[in-house]
């Protein structure tokens, strides 16, 4: 049983370590964005506290489901060395819907940090 | 067990699950080059993260960094890096789908002007926080 030969690029893992990027940029914006002004009170207030809470696990369990969708794929693959069906490395690493969903999560998060700056009491 | 090299793919060959909601039917051509996928999922990638840094951008003008800039080019400022995030954002998904069905169909790709849109955008942007430094 021979296997067949990884590719020489080692493009299946490049783009696997763009997601792990993609996905560690994303959260780190995501706690920038948490750290200034939030409604609902000063930092440690109890109201403070819990509109944080929301933006955080949401983002902590999109990154996480996406995550283990890449993994689930990549175990699949036998870590980039072939696709199932076809034989040659996976192509694509995700699903369509992963790439909508990301997108979809950066153009929340977008509108989020204009709307709050808006919505913001004018010092 | 021998292994298949892929050089005749047939259309939906690079699936591993049977997925009903992409019909084969409206899927003509073949899949190209896995290499070619996977730069193009790359390249989707790539332009999240610009919008993210983008964001990151948005985010430290209009709620960290206490500068003393009047409230009006402060948010000309963020919002308009917010702006070019969005407008990035919903083009990167489109973009990837335009490029994956024109390898499939061996068409040429097209060019787009989000780049030039991205590049003027941040100039813009560039140009205001100067102005701002300056005349406040």
């Amino acid at each position: 049983m021979s296997r067949p030969t990884r590719d020489p690029g080692l493009q299946p893992e490049r783009t696997l370590l763009s997601w792990q990027r993609t996905l560690i940029v994303l959260i780190a914006v995501t706690l920038l964005f948490m750290r200034g002004p939030f409604p609902g009170g000063p930092p440690g207030s109890d109201g403070a506290v819990l509109l944080r809470l929301l933006p955080a696990l949401a983002v902590a369990g999109l990154a996480g489901a996406l995550m283990a969708h890449l993994r689930r794929r990549w175990r699949r693959s036998g870590n980039g060395y072939r696709d199932p069906g076809s034989g040659a490395p996976p192509a694509p690493l995700a699903r369509p819907w992963a790439l909508v969903l990301l997108s979809a999560a950066v153009l929340v998060l977008a509108v989020a940090a204009g709307a709050t700056a808006l919505l913001e009491p004018v010092p | 067990m021998s292994t298949i090299m892929p050089s005749e793919q047939g259309p939906g060959a690079g699936d591993e699950e049977p997925d009903s909601a992409e019909p084969r039917s409206g899927r003509p051509g073949t899949e190209p080059d896995y290499r070619f996928t996977l730069a193009n999922e790359r390249t989707f990638l790539a332009w999240i993260r610009t919008a993210l840094a983008l964001i990151a951008g948005a985010v430290a003008v209009l709620h960290l960094v206490p500068l003393q800039w009047s409230t009006g080019p402060r948010l000309t400022v963020g919002l308009a890096l917010t702006a070019l995030a969005m407008v990035i954002t919903v083009y990167a998904p489109v973009r990837w789908l335009r490029v994956q069905h024109a390898m499939r169909r061996d068409r040429p790709l097209t060019t787009s002007a989000l780049p030039l849109v991205t590049t003027v955008g941040v100039a813009l942007v560039c140009i205001a926080v100067l102005a701002g430094n300056f005349w406040t």
